[in-house]
């Protein structure tokens, strides 16, 4: 029984009728479904590899910006620019990654938060290239076979897609010979490289996917937003907010981030009503709880939970 | 025999002071050839050395013949160099199958026929019913074979053994070096650190001593155990 | 010629004064990691805590922002040391990774119930010697607010020395961070040396933030992290463990912005320390004096 394809079916299922029943809480859809994307291309650089960034916001911006300005000076249509800030997003990753991937653990952390800061600086001072401060306003967008792309409809179909997009990828990884290369990596690299495994070439493929999924999610978000600003995009709370909803959710496993953004977001939500601003406190105290109890993430912990039983049933047998 | 490994004038420092001192080496196919030594001669960065975990300051390394001194070790894998370490590092979070799946991908890229090659290995080394208990579960005795399995899946043709005989019980040692011996029945050509004699004499065609960093004797088990400088060697660095 | 010089004089002088409050904060960060390995993720925000509470008192009772170190300075040790009690020593031995990411937690619970708390507008403290300034050399002038933060860093190094290496808790601190082990055989109570010196860490944090209210605005979720930023590079530059380098790193920090933000572009201004910060990471890990960062 492939659960895998079971939960992407599901998935698909849910999100094709929510429009439908809730059609009041479109933006909380497509926050919860962006994230899942986010969250789970996170994942691969930040769990499966272990490598934690917190710059990720980087990506997101590159991704809006990209959709924006190609839209905006040059009247490229989203499908073209969204092909564009993937291979854009692939090169910088790898550069990124060349030059850090040296460092160990907490060191390769700090220096993502310094890259990302250094990026949202020429984001806010370079008005040739990003607009500057004052930010961009996506004014028109072309509509393929007549579909109004800033409605929140069209919108959430296109983050469903995205967020089905990160998560069936990963699932087809990892059962395969990547998905494995890449755990090996983050669990002893020396071992990996008895295995023949080059730990740099693949913790660069990693971020390069990681890097590439999550600006397609930034220009999805982009053309939601219609209006971007370099300090709400290359945010470095988006950063800790997408690293998190990995972490919390369950790092190295297909479903761990994906339900860490649904849980997250509507937790959020709700306390957006009581506690307005202040709805990341609640992150603090989730990740708090999982880094004392639960390191694994929720669906981490449930799932060696069931490995262990499911081992012990067999030998019982 | 042909060669399969040479190692010639290997030194490797760190600071002022040298590990290894210009030390050689040669396997030929299908031998054991054992290295071994009191604590703190060197065997390990040796060893480190001639499997590319370490970059030596001088001397080479060929493995059949060619110069592989400045290759990385997961180049060497592809080419036939399997090794096990000393400290067992499986990968934990993942189970007994897995851990073997991963270098068995190397030669077989498709999960169908990784995962056939990793059964194979798992019985050869039996570990066949633990298959899918998690790594970190494993006794002392069950995580070195599981650390002769990891090599084994990569088809290797020269075997790299790190003390893979410290600390088993009597049993258990006469398992893992029947399953040595039939290794060597195969084809394999190894090369093992060892501090437990029993292993040495039993398995190994030729041996080698090092004592702080430098090759003090070599010949077979019997001739390096009544070399009085090796007794020498052991007795004196206490 | 000397008309280049003044200005440079005056630059170079504000540099080291703002980067003395740098060093405090630096300081604190490089000891906590120095003893107990911890990075401590939230050690801007305990600066900010500072801030606050010299807002609180001053709005409400007219205090002086150093008044307030009365205050102040007790509740950043108490509550420092509460954190490391209640949370981090749970941690204890496990990875950097997780001591990372349980105070960035704690930073995000600090940021947003100082948010919920007060509110999301930036504040600061207007003292009363605000515009103040004082001659040096006749024509270098110093800002009193900056010369004040000076001394206050100061005085908190001075103390700092004194306590580890003149007294018997000092000796323990050291002995602690050298070798836990060691420490724990000649009979050292390790925990309570790690609580302690999570306390003096966050005390210092506290400190600087008291010292720096007057210069600028205080926001609850942003200020925090330009501060930890900026104490990691500091801390950074000196190398993580040693303090004399952190001392050094702060004041080379403040003097390299502000220099930057005159000469070249102000706008990059904190782009400066960040660049530095990822040579040193990747060029001299161990830091521009000291050793701890390593490489893969």
């Amino acid at each position: 029984m492939n659960w895998n394809a079971v939960g992407i079916a599901l998935m698909l299922a849910v999100g094709v009728v929510y429009p439908f029943i809730l059609p009041g809480y479109m933006t909380v859809g497509i926050t919860i479904l962006l994230f899942v994307g986010w969250a789970t291309a996170w994942d691969t650089l930040g769990g499966w590899t272990g490598q934690v960034s917190l710059g990720h916001s980087f990506f997101v911006g590159l991704g809006a910006y990209v959709v924006a300005l190609g839209q905006n000076r040059y009247g490229l249509a989203p499908w073209w620019t969204v092909l564009l800030a993937i291979g854009a997003a692939a090169a910088l990753a790898y550069v990124w990654g060349r030059i850090t991937f040296g460092l160990r653990g907490p060191y390769f952390t700090l220096s993502t938060i310094a890259f990302a800061e250094i990026f949202r600086l020429i984001a806010i001072n370079e008005k040739w290239l990003t607009g500057g401060a004052t930010g961009v306003f996506i004014a028109s967008l072309p509509e393929p076979f007549g579909i109004d792309l800033f409605s929140r409809w069209t919108q959430f179909y296109l983050a469903l897609a995205f967020a089905i997009v990160s998560v069936g990828l990963v699932a087809l990884i990892s059962s395969r010979k990547l998905g494995y290369e890449l755990r090996a990596v983050r669990e002893d690299e020396n071992s990996a490289m008895a295995a023949g495994i080059n730990p740099t070439a693949v913790k660069l493929k990693a971020f390069m996917l990681s890097g590439a999924l999550t600006a397609v999610g930034g220009g999805i978000y982009g053309i939601f937003l219609s209006f971007l600003e370099p300090h709400v995009l290359f945010n470095v709370l988006l950063s800790v907010q997408i690293a998190l909803t990995a972490i919390i959710g369950g790092r190295g496993t297909v479903w761990g981030p994906a339900v860490g953004a649904v849980l997250l977001v509507v937790a959020g939500e709700v306390f957006r009503t009581t506690f307005a601003q202040a709805n990341l406190l609640i992150y603090g105290m989730l990740i708090l709880a999982v880094v004392l109890f639960l390191p694994r993430g929720l669906v981490g912990e449930l799932s060696r939970r069931l490995v262990r039983r499911r081992y012990a049933r067999s030998i019982k047998s | 025999m042909p060669e399969v490994l040479r190692a010639e004038g290997l030194s490797v420092r760190f600071g002022g002071v040298t590990a290894v001192n210009r030390v050689d080496l040669k396997l030929e196919e299908g031998e054991i050839l054992g290295l071994i030594g009191p604590n703190g001669a060197g065997k390990t960065t040796f060893f480190n050395a001639v499997t590319g975990f370490l970059l030596p300051d001088e001397g080479r390394v060929m493995m059949f013949g060619r110069d592989v001194t400045r290759e990385p070790p997961y180049k060497r894998a592809r080419e036939g160099m399997g090794r096990t370490f000393q400290t067992e590092r499986p990968f934990e979070e993942l189970t007994v199958l897995e851990n073997v799946l991963i270098p068995a991908f190397l030669k077989h890229p498709s999960r169908r026929e990784a995962e056939r090659v990793a059964r194979e290995v798992l019985a050869e080394v039996g570990l066949g019913d633990r298959a899918d208990q998690p790594a970190m579960d494993l006794n002392l005795a069950r995580r070195r074979r599981l650390e002769l399995a990891r090599a084994l899946a990569i088809r290797p043709k020269i075997l790299f053994l790190d003390e893979i005989m410290a600390g088993l019980n009597p049993p258990a040692l006469r398992e893992m070096i029947a399953l040595v011996r039939q290794l060597q029945d195969r084809g394999l050509a190894i090369l093992m650190v060892e501090h437990i004699m029993e292993a040495i004499i039993e398995l190994c065609d030729h041996v080698i001593v090092l004592a702080s960093g430098e090759k003090i004797a070599e010949g077979t088990p019997q001739q390096v155990i009544n070399d009085s400088r090796v007794v020498e060697a052991y007795l004196g660095t206490d | 010629m000397s008309g280049d010089l003044i200005p440079f004089l005056q630059n170079v002088a504000n540099g080291l004064l703002i980067g003395g409050v740098y060093a405090l904060i630096g300081v604190g960060l490089t000891l906590i990691f120095g003893v107990m390995r911890t990075i401590n993720f939230a050690h801007g925000e305990f600066v900010v805590l500072g801030m606050y509470c010299a807002i609180v008192f001053n709005q409400a009772l007219g205090w002086d922002p150093y008044l307030s170190l009365v205050i102040a300075l007790p509740a950043g040790f108490l509550v420092g040391v509460l954190v490391q009690r209640l949370v981090l020593s749970i941690i204890g031995d496990a990875p950097e990774e997780s001591s990372l990411l349980a105070t960035l937690g704690l930073s995000l619970i600090i940021a947003n119930s100082l948010l919920l708390t007060f509110g999301g507008e930036p504040k600061s403290v207007l003292v009363p010697y605000a515009s103040s300034t004082i001659t040096m050399a006749g024509e270098v002038y110093i800002s009193v607010v900056l010369l004040l933060a000076g001394v206050a860093t100061v005085v908190a190094i001075g103390g700092l020395y004194l306590l580890l290496n003149r007294t018997e808790i000092g000796r323990a601190i050291r002995g602690t961070a050298e070798n836990r082990l060691g420490a724990e055989l000649v009979g050292i109570n390790t925990k309570r040396v790690h609580a302690m010196v999570f306390g003096l860490g966050t005390m210092l944090a506290v400190a600087a933030g008291v010292a720096l209210i007057p210069l600028l605005f205080a926001s609850p979720t942003t200020t925090g992290g330009v501060f930890t930023l900026k104490a990691f590079v500091v801390t950074v530059l000196g190398g993580l463990g040693n303090i004399g380098a952190a001392i050094g790193g702060g004041l080379l920090l403040g003097v390299v912005e502000v220099l930057g933000a005159s000469y070249l572009t102000s706008e990059y201004r904190d782009a400066y320390g960040l660049i530095a910060f990822i040579l040193i990471l990747l060029f001299r890990p161990q830091g521009l004096f000291g050793r701890t960062v390593q490489r893969v």
